[in-house]
């Protein structure tokens, strides 16, 4: 482990000496080198900064961004947003109301407004209408989408979005780009019935429906021409005591073109909820793979923090530990190494803010930002195959 | 007291208690609660019961809504100590965490959310409620400790 360590450690600063010119790097960082993966070009090529020049400035730790253009349907009428969160645990764009300044078509069900309320396993929530608009991904043909317009004050919100967020500032972010393996956020549960996700709206009142699929909010990779089976995400490894800013790609399509062919990876096929198994310490858990988690999040005695910082593990020396992720039908099955650091310890360097060895309590198996750091983790999207499989998967 | 007095009296007490009754009917929630509550959270959830597990030390009753599935587990005594959910939103709590509803949503309040997480958990001196998952699949379980027949594990709500 600790070869493997230091190891990862020289080639980040090889790579980071051979890409003085690649940018990407922090110029208020106050140490150490901000660390890139290697160069990928194409128009199927996404960069993403965890922390860094793509996200706001007072971003909390481990955020990955992006940047998304977003079009009035069917126009050249564009612009580009940045401070977009990189979210593999869900699907579909969301844009603060906020955040636009381009005008968008109202989709309708019935004849009526469509909006929608997304909670969130943390207690937050989103609710807003669903609107058409034109999504631009790297250099890739507009696609004609239906996103979620984040907007508190849209009709009235049904309870369980009450407290939904009114500000880009209040959420951390412009926005998310949601590129899980499911083509819609929900599918046909959504379809199906009333569920308290989907609503139509008459006036401002707002009342549970089912919606079909194709108006849902979509994954906009699963829409692309070409590359629509999945993306990949690339992040750089960082120095073990952390980095101010990490800068990596995000790239559409699995084995569609040259810049995107599987390469010594295993994939782990998903149940239809979602999830892998993930055993650790003798007891089997449901496990996700998610850019939307900024930490390792998983049930272990690792003494916590003490307060405000009592959700993130503070063990006095840094823990080498291990996981096996197994794929839904019970193969194939692979080991994975991490290490939990002291988080109060390496918090203690405000220069800092992207780490591969934080994590905290969590009733499942939460693999998030951590775990994807010095991986190409590849998403195969529903539907869709690759010489990976068919979607849903993960690969790394 | 007149004779009609009493006859009015009597008719007002009745009132009461059948306006009680209701009442109660209606906010009967389950966690807490003897095992009856399980069909009052059914209508006032419009769910349809699914299947009842016996284990040794409890029992388990299902609930499906449209969106999602409820699972009551109740002691031994006939008490919900403990309900878990899975699906594609959360249920609304307030009818299923009854009386401790209140305390819940005011230990709520104060509990900061931590930008990052897909986990939330909620204490209070009575009652536990967790939430963690990732979209099309949100689950989450609350119990109230003092409520947990002996022998069973906090891991087997789920």
């Amino acid at each position: 482990m600790q070869s493997n360590r230091a190891l990862q450690f020289f080639w980040v600063l090889a790579l980071a000496a051979g890409c003085v010119a690649c940018g990407g790097g922090d110029s208020s960082s106050g140490g150490g080198t901000a660390p890139s993966a290697p160069v990928v070009t194409g128009d199927n090529v996404l960069a993403i900064t965890v922390n860094g020049s793509l996200c706001s400035s007072n971003s909390y730790i481990n955020k990955p961004c992006v940047s998304v253009t977003i079009c009035s349907p069917a126009t050249s009428t564009c612009q580009t947003i940045d401070d977009i969160l990189l979210d593999t645990g869900d699907s579909g764009l969301r844009i603060f109301k906020q955040a636009l300044g381009v005008s968008l078509t109202q989709v309708t069900s019935g004849g009526n407004p469509v909006a929608e309320c997304i909670q969130y396993a943390d207690g937050s929530s989103v609710w807003g209408p669903v609107k058409t608009a034109g999504v631009v991904l790297g250099n890739e043909p507009a696609v004609q989408v239906p996103i979620h317009v984040i907007d508190s004050t849209f009709g009235t919100a049904p309870p369980a979005c009450s407290g939904a967020y009114r500000t880009p500032a209040e959420a951390g972010y412009n926005g998310s780009l949601g590129v899980s393996f499911f083509a819609q956020d929900c599918g046909t549960t959504c379809a199906g019935g009333p569920t308290g996700i989907y609503y139509t709206c008459s006036g401002a009142t707002c009342t549970g429906a089912p919606v079909a699929l194709p108006i849902q909010v979509q994954n906009p990779v699963a829409l692309l021409p070409v590359d629509n089976n999945g993306v990949i995400v690339q992040l750089p490894g960082v120095p073990s005591g952390g980095s101010p800013s990490a800068s990596g790609y995000l790239v559409l399509g699995i084995g569609t073109r040259s810049n995107n062919v599987p390469s010594g990876v295993t994939a782990y096929a998903a149940d239809t909820d979602g999830n892998l198994t993930t055993s650790f310490n003798g007891s089997s858990y449901t496990g996700f793979l998610d850019t939307g988690s900024n930490g390792l999040f998983f049930p272990s005695a690792l003494p916590n923090c003490a307060s405000p910082d009592s959700a993130w593990y503070c063990p006095a020396s840094t823990q080498d530990l291990s996981a096996t992720n197994k794929g839904a039908s019970g193969s194939p099955s692979g080991v994975v190494s991490f290490q939990i650091a002291n988080f109060e310890t390496l918090l203690a360097s405000p220069a800092n803010n992207v780490f591969d060895d934080i994590g905290g309590d969590n009733t499942n198996f939460d693999w998030g930002i951590p775990f994807h750091l010095g991986r190409n983790v590849y998403i195969g999207i529903e539907g869709k195959a690759s010489s990976l499989g068919s979607g849903f998967y993960w690969a790394y | 007291m007149t004779m009609k007095g009493r006859r009015y009296a009597l008719l007002l007490g009745l009132g009461l208690l059948l306006l009680f009754l209701l009442t109660a009917r209606q906010t009967f929630a389950a966690l807490g609660e003897p095992v009856d509550s399980i069909e009052s959270d059914r209508e006032s959830l419009t769910a349809v019961r699914g299947a009842m597990t016996t284990h040794r030390d409890y029992t388990v009753h299902e609930i499906k809504t449209d969106s999602t599935l409820i699972r009551e587990y109740v002691s031994p005594a006939g008490i919900v100590f403990a309900i878990a959910w899975n699906g594609v939103a959360y249920p609304d709590l307030t009818e299923l965490l009854g009386s401790y509803a209140g305390e819940y949503q005011d230990a709520l309040r104060q509990t900061p959310r931590i930008k990052g997480r897909r986990q939330l958990q909620v204490k209070t001196n009575r009652v536990v409620v967790e939430k963690w998952g990732h979209i099309r699949d949100l689950k989450g379980r609350a119990y109230a400790p003092d409520l947990i027949p002996p022998g069973v594990s906090i891991d087997a709500i789920k």
